[in-house]
């Protein structure tokens, strides 16, 4: 928010306490009314600018709109996986039950996203740090993402993608052991 | 491609047992051998190759049986099922002149009738009638009745050319009646009869020799009696003494006399053979009703006449140490104890000599020796053909076909080269195996290298790399190989198997084939090329023998060699003999064989494996006794552990009995239980188990909604197909009866009503399938029995007869099928996961693999969605053939007996060798050959792109990297 003639002056003003001499600065320090952090390290000795009132300008009213949008993004966050499933709900049953290459691209997406999700969930959850109802919104998005991986799952249920029946383990049957020796025929 | 498709397809043509051989000596070009065979084949081959020019069979047994095979010019006669039809044959394209239905009645001989030096008809003797037929349409002359035939046997009729027949009967020890017809009408003219008390039958002991004389051999008074057809006043036969002639005759005698009759419009020649023991003949002239000696040949094996032209010569094969004696005075100034050592050496090699005599004079015909060199495993000569022709400075050439007891026809030429030769035992194959090749010597090598012990590290390495430099050198010789052979024209590579060549492939697709004939020879084919690499002779066997062929070692036992078994048993005395060989060189194994004193019953091979790695054969006598072979202390031990579970089963058609025993460990057997299907309603037809080499893949079936029905699969389970005894076609049925061979437990039981024979049928994994002629609707039909355990299984580790509580569910279906059907077998492959196909062989000769989907009792009648998931054909009674099952194409299979299914070392394939008359030998892909890559597959393509994109990401890489740095650098 800072603007670029100040920040110049800000350097110049550096500039002139190192090496380089110049003829003449003008320092209007505007720059620092902005950035608290910054005026509160250089208080002291600073020579106030024209207009300059030593009392703080009753700003909470914005303070207060600036933790509503924080938590409204960190729920805007957390509920971002839930409201991905009615349009997952919809791809789903515009993709079908037949294996072909686009449903099963759908799927992996749809199955992808919530993994990835879930892997970087401490990221996620650093970014809601700063909300107040951090935990809550934390479970939020955990469970909107474990249900879109169950959506995912389901889908691949109904594709007949995993191996839930007991034909899927057939093949692993080994034939049987026998245990009597038989043999015979006509008599010759 | 077609060339590879034609490569896989094997077939050989065979006739069988030559009984009638005819040259064709109407013109001198001609290389016609007509043949009529005890198989009932008519056919001619090609005399300078070997090669069929056409065949014709004829229905099996009595009804198509040939009777007699006579040529006259162009054409020959062939009487046919004991005298029912009478054909002419134009011989140069086999072509059907006329035939002719004639009346029934037992056939006794038949012979051309000439006129004035012309063949005009033939006549038909009959039982108790005689017809006479034009030679040119084949329309009845007359047919009249002969006198008195209930009392008389009649049995020959002759002409002498000159407008007469006279046919011939005895009354058994009494006397002979000869009655004369009137060639135009079938007048009898004259009729008297001739005391021969002696005489039993014309045909065994009588010849018409000269101008109608009748000539009989009497073993009794050791005389020759004659008799002259046309005297009239002359009403006892004229004995001669053999005696008086000078012959010496040994006791026993069994007189065999052999005439010739050049021209059947002439008289027969007034010379003839006189057989006096099995290798002793002498050449005999009837002049004015005397008897002269003219050559005396002792020994002599094989005697026959032939003619040419004007000329008839005798051909005498003799054995050839004769000769070498003969060459032994004739030089006299050598060491005397070599040529004893070649009059001995000669014996050995049991060659013998053919030589050429005048008919006439006896004199020996220079220049016309034969040497015949017999196959040291082959049998003995037995009936000997001459083929004569005039050269060109008018002197007798010939060639000689031999056919030998092991049925093998040999044409050979001057001075004993064999033009060709036909095994024709193989037109009777029993039984077969096919036996894995065994690797090839440098392969060997290396496996007898991790087989031995280790003795220390430097002698391992040597010997390390001596294999690997003798692969080196074996590679080396494989490259400069198809080099040498891609230099010369395609078509003089010639692919020769011999012992040498002869290595299993990479795909274990080439096999050797050994095959058991009915004649008691084995042979050893190569399934590629057709060869038969070796043939051994089994001498002494019955006719009627029983044949079991057994694997007892295969050849992955290196280096133990394979061996093979046969069990051979005689059906009159019961008595069995086991002959152990090297199924890949057809050597006798010297291991010595269980003395049998006793009628075997059956035998057993076990899984079990002696320390050298053959497997235990089982043979039981028929006081149930039980004799091991080998029978090793190994052998016994491991029977007395294992005897407890080992189970047999007997089947006695004749007394519709099952019995099944267990071993004990005395090698004595109890009974266990016994199934008695009474013989009064029914009788067995046949007991199939499962093939011990089947594999089962998958243990269930997968259905609609991917839940399993499990298979039924009991190792023990036998199938049994009885038949009613009643044949009325609404009370006959066909029984099938599925029996745990173990326990006896009854499975299940079905009954096909008006059902009857045929019946075929094939027992496999948890289904049966079997074919029977339905006789109210007067149709073939298939139907098939499926065994299912249920949604799940009993028990999923061990299976064991004792311990099943649940009976299977059982499903069945049934299918018209549109062709009659002579034999059934199943595809068979290595793990058993491809699908299986049923092959059918057809009377046509055709072969079709018919899918087993198509015999599916789960097809369902409405087509759901969960069958259609299950890919189920929906059912409908009409089974199809479609064109491409046909595995044969065109190359038919005449009377297919058998059909032999092996494993191959692909999954996809299948080997198929269908025998019968003949041999043909395919692979069939049941599920096509999913793994292997297809003929058109373009390597080079696929290659090349590999490579260019290899290089272009080895280069792309290398530009970024410089790229990246110049970038850095910027």
């Amino acid at each position: 928010m800072s603007s670029p003639g100040g920040q110049g002056g800000a350097l110049s003003t550096r500039g002139a306490a190192g090496p380089r001499r110049m003829k003449w600065a003008l320092e209007l320090s505007l720059g620092n009314t902005r950035g608290r952090g910054d005026r509160q390290s250089k208080d002291g000795d600073v020579m106030y600018p024209v207009g300059y009132s030593d009392k703080p300008v009753p700003d909470t009213s914005v303070q207060e709109t600036d933790r509503n949008l924080v938590e409204k993004r960190c729920w805007d966050i957390a509920l971002g996986p839930l409201k991905q499933i009615p349009m997952n709900l919809f791809i789903m049953y515009m993709s079908g039950n037949t294996i072909s290459i686009f449903p099963i691209m759908m799927v992996c997406m749809m199955a992808w996203r919530p993994i990835q999700a879930l892997m970087s969930i401490s990221a996620t959850f650093k970014l809601l740090e700063s909300s107040s109802q951090q935990w809550l919104q934390g479970f939020v998005y955990l469970i909107g993402n474990l249900l879109g991986s169950a959506l995912a799952v389901y889908k691949c249920q109904s594709m007949g993608l995993l191996p839930t029946h007991s034909s899927d383990w057939l093949a692993f049957i080994e034939p049987p052991q026998r245990l009597e020796i038989m043999g015979g025929g006509m008599m010759l | 491609n077609s060339t590879e498709a034609n490569s896989l397809l094997l077939r050989q043509q065979f006739v069988g047992k030559v009984q009638f051989a005819l040259f064709d000596t109407h013109s001198q070009a001609s290389k016609k051998l007509l043949v009529a065979t005890e198989k009932n084949i008519f056919a001619s081959l090609n005399s300078r190759t070997g090669d069929l020019f056409w065949r014709h069979v004829d229905k099996t047994g009595p009804d198509g049986h040939i009777n007699t095979l006579m040529m006259h010019g162009q054409d020959a006669v062939v009487v046919v099922g004991n005298g029912r039809l009478l054909r002419s044959w134009e011989t140069t394209v086999g072509g059907l002149n006329w035939e002719t239905v004639l009346d029934t009645g037992s056939f006794q001989s038949a012979a051309y009738i000439g006129v004035q030096d012309v063949v005009r008809y033939v006549a038909v003797l009959k039982k108790s009638a005689i017809s006479l037929h034009y030679l040119s349409s084949g329309h009845q002359k007359w047919v009249e009745n002969l006198p008195e035939s209930d009392t008389v046997q009649y049995q020959t009729v002759y002409s002498g050319g000159n407008g007469q027949v006279f046919v011939l009967g005895v009354v058994p020890n009494s006397h002979i009646v000869i009655v004369e017809y009137n060639i135009e009408d079938g007048e009898i003219m004259k009729q008297k009869s001739v005391a021969a008390p002696w005489l039993s039958s014309l045909q065994s002991s009588c010849v018409m020799v000269g101008s109608g004389v009748l000539l009989c051999a009497d073993p009794t008074t050791k005389s020759l009696y004659t008799f002259p057809l046309q005297s009239a006043d002359q009403t006892t036969m004229t004995p001669i003494l053999l005696e008086s002639l000078g012959v010496e005759v040994a006791a026993g005698f069994q007189p065999v006399l052999i005439s010739t009759q050049p021209h059947p419009a002439r008289p027969p020649l007034s010379e003839f053979f006189l057989q006096l023991g099995p290798d002793y003949h002498i050449l005999l002239q009837l002049k004015d009703g005397l008897v002269s000696t003219l050559r005396d040949f002792n020994p002599s094996y094989l005697v026959a006449f032939a003619t040419t032209g004007e000329k008839t010569v005798a051909a005498v094969m003799s054995p050839k140490n004769e000769t070498v004696s003969i060459l032994f005075i004739l030089s006299n100034s050598d060491p005397f104890h070599l040529h004893t050592y070649s009059v001995i050496r000669a014996n050995g090699s049991n060659a013998s000599v053919i030589n050429l005599y005048s008919a006439d004079t006896g004199r020996r015909l220079l220049d016309t020796t034969i040497i015949y060199s017999m196959d040291p495993n082959g049998g003995k000569p037995a009936k000997l053909y001459i083929h004569t022709f005039l050269k060109k400075d008018d002197s007798v050439g010939y060639r000689v076909l031999v056919q030998t007891e092991d049925l093998v026809l040999t044409f050979l030429q001057q001075p004993g080269r064999v033009v060709w030769s036909r095994e024709e035992a193989l037109a009777d194959v029993v039984t077969m195996e096919m036996v894995d090749l065994p690797l090839t010597g440098t392969q060997a090598e290396l496996e007898g290298e991790f087989g031995k012990k280790a003795d220390g590290l430097l002698p391992m390495v040597l010997k390390r790399l001596s294999s690997q430099f003798i692969l080196l050198q074996a590679w080396m010789s494989h490259l400069w190989k198809l080099f040498y052979d891609a230099r010369k024209p395609r078509s003089h590579v010639k692919n020769e198997v011999t012992f040498e060549t002869l290595s299993r492939d990479e795909f274990n697709l080439q096999k050797m084939m050994v095959m058991v004939t009915a004649s008691g020879k084995l042979f050893g084919i190569d399934s590629k090329s057709g060869t038969v690499l070796w043939k051994q002779y089994l001498e002494n066997i019955q006719p009627n023998s029983v044949f079991k062929l057994m694997v007892q070692r295969t050849t992955a036992h290196f280096p133990h060699p394979p061996q093979c078994t046969l069990l051979v048993k005689d059906k009159d005395t019961g008595l069995g003999s086991l002959y152990v060989f090297n199924p890949i060189f057809g050597k006798k194994s010297h291991i010595s064989v269980p003395a049998l004193p006793r009628p075997i019953l059956q035998s057993l091979l076990l899984p079990l494996m002696d320390q050298d790695y053959s497997k235990v054969l089982l043979l039981i006598d028929d006081q149930y006794k039980v004799t091991a072979f080998p029978s090793t202390k190994n052998v016994l031990q491991q029977l007395q552990e294992m005897a407890s579970s080992i189970f047999f089963y007997l089947v006695d058609s004749s007394q519709g009995r099952l019995s099944g025993f267990r071993l004990r460990k005395d090698l004595s057997t109890e009974l266990i239980w016994e199934v008695v299907i009474p013989t009064e309603v029914q009788k067995i037809v046949g007991v199939k188990g499962k093939r011990a080499n089947e594999h089962v893949h998958s243990q269930g079936r997968v259905m609609g909604d991917r839940s399993v029905l499990y298979k039924y699969l009991n190792p023990n389970l036998l199938a049994v197909v009885t038949e009613s005894t009643d044949s009325h076609q609404e009370r006959s049925f066909v029984g099938i009866f599925l029996i745990d061979g173990v326990t006896g437990r009854i499975v299940h039981e079905a009954v096909q009503r008006k059902a009857r024979r045929p019946v075929h049928f094939v027992h496999s994994e948890n289904w049966v399938v079997y074919v029977y002629w339905n006789t109210k609707s007067r149709r073939n039909e298939f139907s098939v029995l499926e065994l299912f355990e249920g949604m799940e299984l009993y028990n999923s580790t061990v299976f064991s007869s004792l311990d099943r509580p649940r009976p299977p569910q059982v499903l069945q279906q049934s299918y018209i099928f549109p062709s009659p059907i002579s034999t059934l077998e199943a595809t068979l492959t290595e793990k058993g996961i491809t699908s299986r196909h049923l092959l059918v062989g057809l009377p046509s000769g055709a072969i079709v693999s018919l899918p087993k989907m198509f015999l599916d009792p789960r097809r369902p009648e409405v087509a759901s969605d969960q069958s259609r998931e299950e890919n189920l054909i929906p059912y409908s009674p009409e089974m199809p053939i479609r064109t491409e099952w046909f595995i044969n194409y065109n190359q038919t299979v005449s009377r297919v007996r058998g059909i032999y299914t092996a494993p191959s070392g692909l999954e996809s394939t299948c080997l198929v060798v269908a025998y019968g008359l003949d041999i043909y030998q395919t692979r069939v892909y049941p599920s096509k050959q999913f793994d292997v890559l297809k003929d058109d597959y373009d390597y080079v393509l696929i290659s090349s792109v590999l490579l260019g994109l290899f290089f272009a990401t080895m280069i792309s890489k290398r530009l970024a990297e410089v790229k990246l740095l110049n970038r850095a650098w910027r």
